[in-house]
């Protein structure tokens, strides 16, 4: 504004103040009642919408979806734009422009109009700025659901995305090349993230990271497709189709109009890979879902090796060598079978001969010809029919490596449902349904420990596991299976016993050794510590369980000596540790003593009792807060009978009322849980429920 | 008592204690001054200063009961929701009143820019306006998080997140809002202070300066279609 103009405009405010109103108490009045409907407004959407409470902020529970106030939606919703490396633009570049524009408008916008109509570029500019962040909140306010996957299309993967990734990263997220996606996702790097790894395989992470991947295809898709495609919708649309529209250029029939250039020429070779990369992830299983399983199903069988498999995909349908039925079939042979394969329900009797004569290649899939001619012909002539696109010309170099791993990968994959048949027909009976062993029923009184644990498996490799299952261990008792010693089964399937078993790797069903209970403080005799210690896999009475039973045959076995070496050193990859480690020589020398005691037969132990039995346990887990802190107190029978914060904790008969059961199997009312820190060992827990329920004896 | 003697009264009063404040030249200032004839959208200032003063007022009543640390925030929150007499009704208005006022403030702001009132000589009263804004902003942010609820927490992880975008400063503002790693009690305790005492501050200091300028430069005759 020049000097002239201010002065105009001062001269002329002045005069409309003069025209104008006091501004007590007409202006006010407005005010007043202006604040008097904001306040009705607050006031009843307080009442009647309230201020709600969501349940305690919980950091490990990643799976709530973050939503902001609605005034830092527009925010949230721009930086879905600006995935990756381009969230700078979303959440700082743009908001400081338009911040910029807010700050510096008195003096951008410096004219001496006034009226709206009389400043048109400042007038769009708001309009702009505000429609767009209008949208923007609308726009997330109405956020489509996450993508949903086709789950009837078997993909798994977008499912696992929809699920776990697209709650916060919306339909895609672009990883600036050079992440390892598969780091980032298992330890979840970032704030907010969580690591995965507990949520989700190894195998789901991978998946995920070739169904995120996105090399710098990216920029590629933003400066020639993006214009007009989103990435979605192309990302959907097959890969013959999207190479076809590269190769043909203008001459591709959507495109034609369109004035678009020979991308071909275009873009060199290698920015064409990219872009197929980006828009069709270089990942195995996703390729194989979505350019294989159409005619090959979802299982994928190979046996060949690598060249061969890579040759095969590139050549596609040129490999195809159908041998000419024309000479092997009579002509209505032919017939049905062509009519079979045109129009199947007109010629169900071709069924027959297609298994018989078909399967082989075609699986079980039943190949469309178009009429009648054509499949006469293809049946009576054989040769290369050209089904199966040339995927070498269709695919990057990347997608093929992918494809061609994951085929191979995926081929050695064994079918385990199989394999848990054979293992429960021919090894259950010895080691157990899930390979946890038990008594060795050819050798009295010996024990097959666990196949199953982390160790043993970790100890074992696929060799060794093979050539036991082979071979056997006639020594143990294990005669051979594999027929090439004169069992039952051949190398195919002893391969599946040794994948199953592997298969148990990943979560072992037996964990061994189990929890140590901690060793009593009180009474350190041989049978207080075989109580705690050992009759736990050995039986109260020695009856066994997951140890041995010391039964006359058992007991005639072992020297003394033997039995002493076996718990000082232990048994290696079992649960029989060395508690030389834990017990002094004398206590192990009195502990064999105890053993000889023994005689396997359960049921005789005597009575339990409070002094016998229990006071001990408690002595070792109770009685070092509940003495001296008050509330139940565990130092005597009369004590333990009849204190408790809320009357006596132990009812006689009843182990299920007990508050103090209840607090040890964590049932009680108020989840209390006792012992606070240790676990106590199951044994003793019973033994309590068991004294209990016995009405509680004294002694 | 005559009403006339009554006023006399009130008068000497008035007297005396213009005579020590120089009230009656302010009120006059203030209250009494001329101004041109305006719309409804002129309420639309004021009204945003009411929701303010309401903010004030429910906010000071919520920090009577509100515990600042994370393992009774949540818990207070309950107790003020669920068991003070009326917490329901403070906590209800000092969460839709924070909408109100940011919305007010937003068309506060749209009437400012369409009436051209941020030009001559208005230019400071709309950089102060700015600040306000951004205050707003402000307090609805570090507000948000104070209830301690799985909304609470997880729109603060993703704000906090978005704060550390920016380059060079970026991290410095996420150490600055975290106070550590992780959204902790320390981070509890510096969004309580920002939305309790920082931020009430600077919103007090500039609404004085926009309502001062806001005065002594007249509001805007609403422009005419030539103007
Ligand atoms: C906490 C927020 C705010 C409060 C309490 C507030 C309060 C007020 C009040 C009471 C007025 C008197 C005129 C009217 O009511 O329209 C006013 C005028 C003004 N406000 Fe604000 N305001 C706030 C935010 C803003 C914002 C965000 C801007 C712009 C960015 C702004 C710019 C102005 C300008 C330029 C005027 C002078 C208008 C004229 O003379 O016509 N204010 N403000
Ligand atoms: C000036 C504008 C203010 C805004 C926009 C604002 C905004 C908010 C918001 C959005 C919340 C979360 C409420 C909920 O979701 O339940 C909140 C909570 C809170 N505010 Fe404010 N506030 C303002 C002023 C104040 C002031 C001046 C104080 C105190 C001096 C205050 C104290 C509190 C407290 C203690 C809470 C937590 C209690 C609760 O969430 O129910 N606020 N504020």
């Amino acid at each position: 504004m020049k000097p002239n103009e201010r002065a105009k405009y001062l001269e002329d405010y002045a005069e409309s103040k003069k025209k104008g109103i006091p501004f007590f108490p007409d202006a006010i009045f407005k005010d007043a009642i202006a604040a008097l409907i904001v306040f009705l407004v607050i006031v009843s959407l307080a009442t009647f919408v309230g201020a709600s409470l969501e349940a305690v902020a919980d950091p490990s529970d990643a799976g709530f979806t973050p939503r902001p106030e609605w005034y830092f939606l527009f925010l949230f919703q721009l930086l879905k734009f600006f995935p990756g490396s381009l969230e700078v633009v979303g959440v700082f570049i743009i908001p400081m422009v338009a911040l910029g524009f807010l700050v510096a408008l008195p003096w951008t916008d410096r004219s001496a109009r006034r009226h709206w109509t009389g400043r048109p570029v400042v007038t769009s500019i708001t309009v702009f700025l505000f429609a767009g962040a209008i949208f923007l909140t609308v726009q997330a306010i109405t956020a489509e659901p996450p993508p949903t996957a086709d789950v009837a299309s078997g993909d798994q993967i977008a499912l696992l995305y929809s699920a776990n990734c697209a709650g916060c990263h919306g339909t895609t997220i672009s990883a600036s090349s050079g992440t390892d996606l598969y780091k980032v996702i298992e330890g979840g790097t970032h704030d907010g993230m969580p690591a995965w790894n507990s949520d989700l395989t190894s195998i789901e992470i991978d998946a995920l990271v070739g169904f995120i991947l996105s090399p710098s295809g990216y920029t590629l898709f933003v400066d020639n497709c993006s214009e007009c495609h989103d990435m979605q919708s192309l990302a959907e649309s097959d890969s013959t189709e999207l190479r076809r529209a590269l190769d043909e250029g203008p001459d591709y029939a959507p495109h034609a109009t369109l004035g678009l250039p020979v991308w071909r020429e275009a873009l060199t070779k290698a920015d064409q890979a990219k872009l197929l990369n980006f828009l069709t992830a270089p990942d195995g299983q996703r390729l194989w879902f979505q350019e294989c399983s159409a005619c090959h199903g979802q299982s994928v069988a190979y046996s060949g090796d690598r060249k061969d498999l890579e040759e095969l995909i590139r050549r596609g349908g040129g490999h195809l060598q159908m041998p000419s039925f024309g000479s092997a079939l009579s002509p209505e042979e032919i017939e049905t079978l062509a009519l079979y394969v045109t129009v199947p329900s007109a010629a169900p009797e071709g069924a027959e001969m297609f298994g018989r004569l078909c399967t082989s290649c075609h699986a079980t899939r039943v190949p469309t010809a178009p009429d009648l001619e054509t499949a006469r012909q293809l049946i009576s002539l054989g040769g290369s029919h050209e089904d199966m696109p040339v995927w070498g010309d269709i695919l990057t170099d990347q997608q093929i490596d992918a494809l061609v791993d994951y085929v191979l990968a995926a081929a050695k994959l064994p079918n385990l449902d199989e394999a848990e048949q054979l293992f429960l027909q021919n090894c259950a009976a010895c080691h157990g349904n899930l390979g946890e062993g038990g008594t060795n029923p050819t050798r009295a009184g010996d024990i097959i420990a666990p196949i199953s644990t982390a160790e043993y498996l970790a100890t074992r490799d696929d060799a060794t596991l093979r050539s036991i299952i082979s071979q056997g261990q006639p020594n143990f008792g294990m005669s051979p299976f594999a027929d090439t010693f004169g069992g039952p089964l051949n190398s195919d399937q002893v391969d599946l016993l040794v994948a199953y078993i592997r298969s148990w790797a990943e979560d072992p069903p037996v964990d061994l050794p189990p929890d140590i209970p901690i060793v009593p403080q009180g009474a350190r005799t041989a049978p207080a510590l075989y109580e705690a210690l050992c009759a736990q896999c050995h039986g109260a009475s020695g009856e066994g369980g997951i140890g041995p039973a010391y039964d006359a045959a058992w007991q005639a076995s072992k020297t003394d000596q033997q039995i002493f070496d076996d718990i000082n050193l232990g048994h290696a990859a079992t649960a029989m540790i060395a508690w030389g480690d834990l017990l002094s020589s004398q206590e192990i020398e009195d502990m064999v003593t105890y053993i000889r005691t023994l005689t396997g037969e359960a049921g005789q132990s005597a009575p339990l009792t409070y002094v016998s039995s229990i006071l001990p346990i408690f002595d070792t887990y109770c009685a070092a807060c509940h003495g001296v802190l008050g509330g139940w107190t565990a130092t005597s029978y009369e004590d333990a009978m009849t204190s408790g914060d809320n009357g006596p904790v132990i009812i006689p008969g009843d182990p299920d009322s007990s508050s103090l059961v209840q607090s040890l199997i964590g049932t009680h009312p108020d989840g209390l849980v006792m012992p606070p820190a240790v676990t106590m060992s199951q044994s003793d827990i019973q033994k309590i429920i068991d004294w209990v329920a016995a009405g509680a004896p004294e002694g | 008592m005559q009403p006339a003697a009554n006023d006399d009264r009130l008068k000497q009063t008035g007297d005396w204690l213009d005579e020590r404040t120089g009230w009656r030249g302010n009120w006059t200032a203030v209250f009494l001054r001329k101004i041109p004839k305006v719309s409804w959208a002129y309420t639309l200032g004021s009204a945003t200063l009411f929701t303010l003063v309401l903010q004030f007022v429910t906010g000071i009543l919520l920090t009577l009961y509100y515990v600042p640390e994370p393992q009774q925030a949540y818990a207070s929150v309950t107790y003020i929701t669920n068991e003070l007499s009326f917490g329901w009704l403070i906590r209800g208005i000092h969460h839709w009143g924070a909408s109100a006022m940011v919305l007010l403030a937003i068309l506060h702001m749209v009437r400012v820019i369409i009436y051209g009132a941020y030009k001559y000589p208005r230019e400071v009263t709309w950089l102060t306006g700015v600040g306000l804004l951004l205050l707003t902003f402000a307090f609805g942010f570090t507000g948000y998080l104070l209830p301690w609820d799985q909304r609470a927490y997880w729109a603060t992880v993703v704000g906090t997140q978005i704060g550390s975008v920016p380059p060079v400063v970026g991290g410095f503002t996420k150490d600055l809002m975290l106070g550590g790693p992780e959204i902790s009690g320390l981070t509890l305790s510096r969004f309580f202070g920002a939305h309790v005492w920082v931020l009430p501050s600077l919103l007090v200091a500039l609404v004085a300066i926009h309502l001062f300028l806001v005065v002594r430069n007249g509001i805007t005759s609403p422009p005419k279609r030539d103007e």
